[in-house]
Formats: structure tokens, C-alpha cells, sequence
């Protein structure tokens, strides 16, 4: 037995204070309910833990109902035209066939640049700037879909080859 | 109008009653022990005692007594409320021991000093250690029920009341050396 347990002995030597006779009279007048008193007692108690049960999931359900309900209701009343407007956006990519197709390129700018290698040799890069479009229609729908792509050349060229 | 059905607030000589009786003469000590230390005074540590007991009772659905760590808790909240409601729990700890009349402990004729040595120094402990320290000797309730009554992990209780009684021992230890 250590120090610890042999002082917890001894202050279990000491008993607490008897209470007062009145407040151990007042202590006896409660006393907890009987199984008969219980039972008397439990179906008020399980109606109100049932009532707190279906409360704590009853109240987010309908609101999200109200909101569900909210929603349908306020599509059923958007106008037809902005209804429709909304179904090109997911339509409109698989229906598209262009029956006219235009590649093109133009040159916009050629001019050659002469610079020096590092040992020393001259050498000369031809550059041209062109603009590449394309061109889709689709007739039938009445679509004409342009691209434009500005690419840029440089060609080395040894300064005699030229 | 007489009923036939015993009045709950009368005493009754029915077996159930009389085993309260027997519960309460065990454990109403215990529980008036460790609220006199909860409260401002006698009275308060009195009323705290019988709410915490109706209240605990009122949860027991087969008519047993209420568990006692569930009784202890119950004082210790109900504790905390009405110092909170008074707003003077700092003056309350300052003040209450020392105008508390009533000795915590039995005064036997043999025990006497040591009872009131012991009441000394445990009200100059922190109040940490002092309801461990009550729940376990004089409650005897294990490290688990405190944890569950002060709401603190079990290892926490443990060691509390092993820094407790070692600061219980050096504020008696010149008397009971």
C-alpha cells in the first residue's frame, strides 16, 4: 500500500456530517416513481420523444419540399421564350453539320532578317506572317461559324543559297 | 377525497419507501458532503441536494434509486447555475467556508480534530481538487463515475486526486505528523 492509499485510508476514517433530522424528512417525501407510477408516466413521455423524433427530420424535409415545390412552380411561370432560349446552349453542339466548309490562308507580311551565327557565319531567316480562316456554314440552320488563326513562319536559309 | 392511493409527498410504509429510506440514510451524507462545498451556505447546499435528488429520481422509470454519480452531477450543475444566476461565485469561494457553520464532517469525540483539521484544509484546496477528492473518498464513487459527474476525461480525474492528496498532506502534515 502506498503513501497515496495509506492517507485515502485514513480520510476515510472520517465519516461525513449527518444531515439534519427536517432536511432528512424532506429528503424521505421523494421518492422515485414505482414501476406502476412509471408506466403511468411513460406513454406521455415516449408521445413527447416521439413528437421531438418526427420534429428534428419533419421540419428540414418540408422545407426542402417548399423549396422543391417552390422551384417547379417558378419554371411552370418563367416565359416560353426564355425557356427556350435555354435548350439551344445544351442542343446546339451535336446538331451542327456545316455543308460548306472554306479553308483559306492569306499572307500578311514576308520579309527576310540576317543575323550571325556564333562563329561568326552569316545567316539569313525568311519570315511570313499569314492569317489561316476557316469558314463553316450550315444552310440549313443558317449558321456561319469563322476562325481565324494568325501563324507566324521563319525559314533559315544559308545567306549563298539565296 | 380519499383515494386509496398513497400521497407521494406522506410518508408510507411500503416496502419501496422504506428502502429509500435505507438508500437515503447511505448516501445523503455523501450528497449534502459534497454540496456544502459547492454552495454559499447550508441552505443552498440543502436545496441543491433534494432538486438534484427529485430531479434524478424523476429520470428512474422502475422506481430504483437514482445512481449516485448521476445524483453528484445533477448538484454539481444545479451548483453552477445558481452561482451563475447569483453572479458571485468568485466571492462566493472566498467567503463560503469561512462563514460556514456547519462541520462537513461527523464530530465525534474522537475524531473531532482530525474532522476539523481535515474540513480546514480541504477548503483551502483548489476546487478541482477538492471535488475529486470528496467524489472519491467520501463518495466512493471510481475514476470513471467522476469523469462522468465532472465531465472530465478519467486519466484527468486520476491525477487530480493524486495532486490533491498530495496537496491535502502538506496542509496537514504538521499537525498529523
Amino acid at each position: 500500500m502506498n503513501d497515496h492509499e495509506n492517507f485515502g485510508a485514513e480520510l476515510r476514517r472520517l465519516k461525513p456530517a449527518t444531515p439534519p433530522t427536517d432536511f432528512m424528512a424532506r429528503l424521505a417525501a421523494i421518492s422515485p416513481p414505482t414501476p406502476e407510477q412509471a408506466e403511468t408516466r411513460a406513454p406521455h413521455a415516449s408521445v413527447a420523444d416521439a413528437w421531438r423524433q418526427i420534429f428534428r427530420w419533419l421540419l428540414p424535409a418540408t422545407a426542402g419540399v417548399g423549396l422543391l415545390i417552390a422551384a417547379l412552380v417558378w419554371a411552370g411561370l418563367k416565359p416560353a421564350s426564355q425557356m427556350s432560349g435555354s435548350r439551344p446552349q445544351a442542343a446546339a453542339k451535336p446538331v451542327l453539320k456545316p455543308d460548306d466548309v472554306q479553308i483559306d490562308r492569306q499572307l500578311v507580311a514576308a520579309y527576310d532578317a540576317v543575323a550571325q551565327m556564333p562563329g561568326g557565319e552569316p545567316v539569313r531567316f525568311r519570315c511570313q506572317q499569314w492569317m489561316d480562316e476557316v469558314v463553316l456554314r450550315d444552310s440549313v440552320r443558317g449558321v456561319r461559324i469563322e476562325q481565324r488563326t494568325p501563324r507566324f513562319e521563319i525559314v533559315a536559309a544559308k545567306l549563298e543559297t539565296y | 377525497m380519499e383515494t386509496g392511493t398513497p400521497d407521494r409527498g406522506r410518508m408510507d410504509p411500503t416496502p419501496a419507501h422504506a428502502d429509500w429510506r435505507r438508500w437515503l440514510d447511505g448516501h445523503a451524507p455523501k450528497f449534502l458532503l459534497f454540496a456544502r462545498q459547492q454552495a454559499r451556505s447550508d441552505a443552498d447546499a440543502q436545496d441543491l441536494v433534494q432538486e438534484a435528488l427529485i430531479e434524478a429520481a424523476q429520470r428512474q422509470r422502475d422506481g430504483a434509486p437514482p445512481p449516485p454519480p448521476l445524483v453528484f452531477a445533477t448538484i454539481r450543475r444545479r451548483a453552477i447555475d445558481l452561482a451563475r444566476s447569483e453572479d458571485r461565485r468568485g466571492q462566493r469561494e472566498q467567503t463560503a467556508f469561512a462563514a460556514m457553520p456547519e462541520w462537513w464532517f461527523d464530530t465525534s469525540v474522537e475524531d473531532r480534530e482530525l474532522g476539523q483539521l481535515m474540513q480546514n484544509a480541504m477548503s483551502r484546496l483548489p476546487d478541482t481538487y477538492r471535488e475529486v477528492i470528496t467524489l472519491k473518498v467520501w463518495g466512493e464513487l471510481t475514476f470513471a463515475e467522476i469523469a462522468e459527474a465532472l465531465d472530465i476525461p478519467a486519466n484527468t480525474a486520476a491525477s487530480r486526486y493524486r495532486y490533491g492528496l498530495a496537496e491535502l498532506r502538506k496542509l496537514t502534515k504538521e499537525v498529523l505528523a
